[in-house]
């Protein structure tokens, strides 16, 4: 499953698509805390967050994420639109709570 | 964020409108970043007392071909007469009334060891001429136009570009082309969040122009963002550099402070000194240098309390690759 097809059964806006779009979904990583997402080694990894910030996308990029699902309905500052517009990250806002966008990323990966 | 100066929580973040614009040239970025606006501000100050008469601040203007007079008294900040003021006063028919009845008072100001991004923002938003500088003290120690930022841009871009050309020599001298690629470095500030991170984004995007294998590439960067992360966080400001020379990549944090008292204690799982605003961000977990040795082939760290703090971290390129670049 690739991110814009995650997007679509969150029922989420995807606000930037990014460099790796194509890219399947191989990993999910759900933290506020930048610092437990680097320390993960795997490749291909979705990171769902509620925190608002640039430094999201920069440490998305770090990992080579295929992208970022901000959730509870988040506003994005129009500098976090821009950093990921230039590192190439493809970034989406989801309504929905964290636990229930994790469920929803879940039974997707599941059922694809 | 209690042991933040308060102009720096109120400043707006930056959009994509600001100087952030991708066709910006990054080194004029760095410069910004790296420029305190101390480095910048006129502090050769013509200063008026509160008794003074405007007329007096008129002839100070012609005669120093300024626009705009602080009025201080005993170090003490306490307005602004400007240009438009004395104009005010010329139709008005009172120039010869004294600058307290008459001087600006509500001042937006400059604090000196703030980024010269800081200004140049502050410029853009609230179109001033000028701003008063004050220090940690509160005492007025410039003032700064939008001539001196063009004076210092112009200068640090002649130096950076000799700088620049004794660096194309170097590696034109280099026998083997590939055994010094880069070396660079670039400025952190202090709880500068809008920017942190930019180097090492810039480090992993050279690293994947020039086709580095995809798990080195993480390894550099989350060692170079964790260190840059720090400097950020912890430090008092400072610069991370790197360079990639005989297969191996270095890269080095170096700050002014305010030094690690327990170095141990850093190093640990979960050991971390930040605040609330600083996990608020994402970061200080107490795992960033664990982090960077975890990725590291060889970490070293010293440090001296009230000095500063030095961290390397070397990672191996592996041999393979080495012989196909």
């Amino acid at each position: 499953m690739t991110i814009l097809e995650a997007a679509r059964k969150l029922n989420a806006e995807v606000i930037v698509e990014g460099d790796a779009v194509a890219n399947s979904i191989r990993h999910v990583v759900a933290s506020d805390l930048m610092s437990d997402v680097l320390l993960v080694d795997d490749e291909d990894i979705l990171l769902l967050t509620s925190l608002a910030s640039d430094q999201v996308l920069r440490t998305a990029h770090i990992i080579g994420a295929v992208g970022v699902i901000v959730v509870n309905g988040k506003s994005l500052p129009t500098s976090m639109v821009q950093v990921a517009r230039d590192l190439g990250i493809t970034l989406i806002k989801s309504d929905k709570n964290k636990f229930d966008a994790c469920i929803a990323v879940h039974k997707a990966l599941e059922s694809a | 964020m209690s042991d933040l100066p308060k102009s720096y929580v109120s400043e707006p973040r930056l959009n994509g409108e600001g100087t952030e614009q991708p066709a910006e040239p990054l080194v004029l970025i760095e410069m910004i970043q790296r420029l305190k606006v101390r480095d910048v501000m006129t502090s050769k100050l013509v200063t008026v007392v509160r008794a003074s008469p405007l007329r007096e601040v008129q002839s100070l203007m012609k005669a120093k071909r300024i626009s705009g007079v602080p009025v201080e008294e005993g170090g003490r900040f306490l307005g602004l007469v400007t240009i438009n003021d004395i104009l005010r006063a010329l139709e008005g028919g009172y120039i010869d009334e004294t600058c307290q009845k008459h001087m600006s008072t509500k001042l937006v100001v400059l604090e000196d060891d703030m980024p010269l991004s800081f200004a140049l923002r502050y410029f853009e938003n609230y179109h001033y001429g000028r701003f008063p500088v004050i220090n940690r003290e509160q005492k007025l120690v410039g003032i700064i136009c939008q001539r001196d930022i063009n004076r210092a841009l112009l200068l640090e871009l002649a130096n950076e570009l000799n700088r620049l050309e004794s660096e194309w020599v170097l590696s034109k001298a280099t026998a083997q082309p590939y055994n010094l690629y880069v070396l660079r470095e670039f400025p952190v500030s202090k709880y500068d969040f809008e920017n942190a991170g930019k180097a090492a984004n810039k480090i992993k995007q050279i690293l994947q122009e020039k086709k580095f294998p995809p798990k080195i590439i993480r390894r550099i960067a989350v060692a170079a963002y964790e260190l840059e992360i720090n400097l950020c966080v912890h430090s008092d400001g400072g610069s991370l550099s790197w360079q990639i020379s005989n297969g191996r990549v270095e890269i080095i944090a170096t700050d002014s402070g305010p030094g690690i008292f327990d170095l141990e204690w850093a190093c640990k799982d979960g050991n971390s000194t930040a605040n609330e605003w600083i996990r608020s961000f994402g970061f200080g977990a107490g795992m960033g240098l664990v982090n960077v040795k975890r990725v590291a082939d060889e970490f070293e760290i010293e440090s001296t309390v009230d000095v500063g703090t030095r961290v390397k971290a070397v990672i191996y390129i592996d041999a393979k690759l080495k012989d196909e670049i």
